[in-house]
């Protein structure tokens, strides 16, 4: 198999989006809902939860690779900026190199201007 | 819900957490990709890995306390293979480094799931979260990580 291009993902995230992931992740940080703790936090308003922003590398990858993703697929990732909602994010991941059958990507996910809000690299082993 | 029984500043270097079963449901898989907007319809036996390392970081949530202010600022995925719905997984989460510096709380957690089905131990997926907890005058930069 060869690695292939992997096509990006745009989505919006807003606060009702953040409010149901908030739920379903089980995180009760008051940090991300529309909270006095959001409004006098460091970022004065609701923040998306990092793990919300992560989930579109993990689905571009999965729309590249399907099933093959979730057996031996890696992520490394460092936040760069908080994603303060509403915010559009769209998620990227290029080929930086495939070696020894295990291709490794170059992952993103940016704001609308293009800044980043999150970098680091996904690695997936190919298979034949 | 119980509250968290530990404080975040109690925590150490190598403190082991109690292992917790966790079993994803069929609705619980839903509501995350309700909630995410990806796709549904390939996930409907299996949880999506991602969808997991966010489950086994709030077991960690779920027995500490949360700072104030704390940074969600990287984080680590490994995936052996999807967990199956309703699987029965057993989590458990590891300090693998806690520091301060200039007033600045940084620490990391290993996070590993374990199918508990039958007689199997299979590890189905390892995750470290790391965090940054800002010091109290705010003087950490808010571009240094993003809030979890």
């Amino acid at each position: 198999m060869t690695a292939p291009t992997v096509e990006p993902v745009t989505r919006l995230i807003d606060q009702p989006r953040v409010d149901l992931y908030a739920v379903a992740a089980r995180d009760p940080n008051p940090i991300h809902r529309e909270t006095p703790e959001a409004y006098s936090g460091p970022f004065g308003r609701p923040v998306a939860h990092g793990m919300l922003v992560l989930a579109l590398v993990s689905e571009v990858m999965t729309n590249a690779f399907g099933e093959a993703w979730e057996r031996g697929g890696s992520l490394k990732v460092r936040w760069r900026q908080p994603a303060l909602v509403p915010i559009e994010v769209t998620a990227r991941a290029t080929l930086r190199s495939e070696t020894d059958g295990v291709a490794t990507y170059d992952v993103s996910c940016e704001d609308a201007a293009g800044e980043a809000l999150l970098t680091g690299t996904a690695s997936i082993r190919l298979e034949s | 819900m119980t509250a968290p029984a530990l404080a975040f500043d109690s925590l150490s270097r190598g403190d082991a957490f109690p292992a917790v079963d966790l079993v994803v449901t069929g609705a619980d898989v839903r509501a995350y990709l309700e909630a995410t907007g990806e796709p549904a319809d390939r996930w409907s036996d299996r949880v999506p890995p991602v969808m997991l390392s966010a489950l086994m970081l709030a077991t960690l949530l779920a027995q500490v306390e949360i700072p104030k202010g704390i940074m969600h600022t990287g984080h680590e995925h490994e995936s052996v293979r999807a967990a199956r719905i309703g699987e029965a997984l057993r989590v458990t989460v590891q300090v693998t480094s806690y520091s301060v510096r200039r007033g600045a709380l940084m620490a990391s957690f290993d996070t590993e799931a374990r199918s508990a089905d039958g007689a199997g131990d299979e590890v189905i997926a390892i995750s470290r979260a790391s965090v940054l907890v800002p010091p109290a005058d705010g003087t950490t930069s808010a571009t240094e990580g993003n809030a979890e």
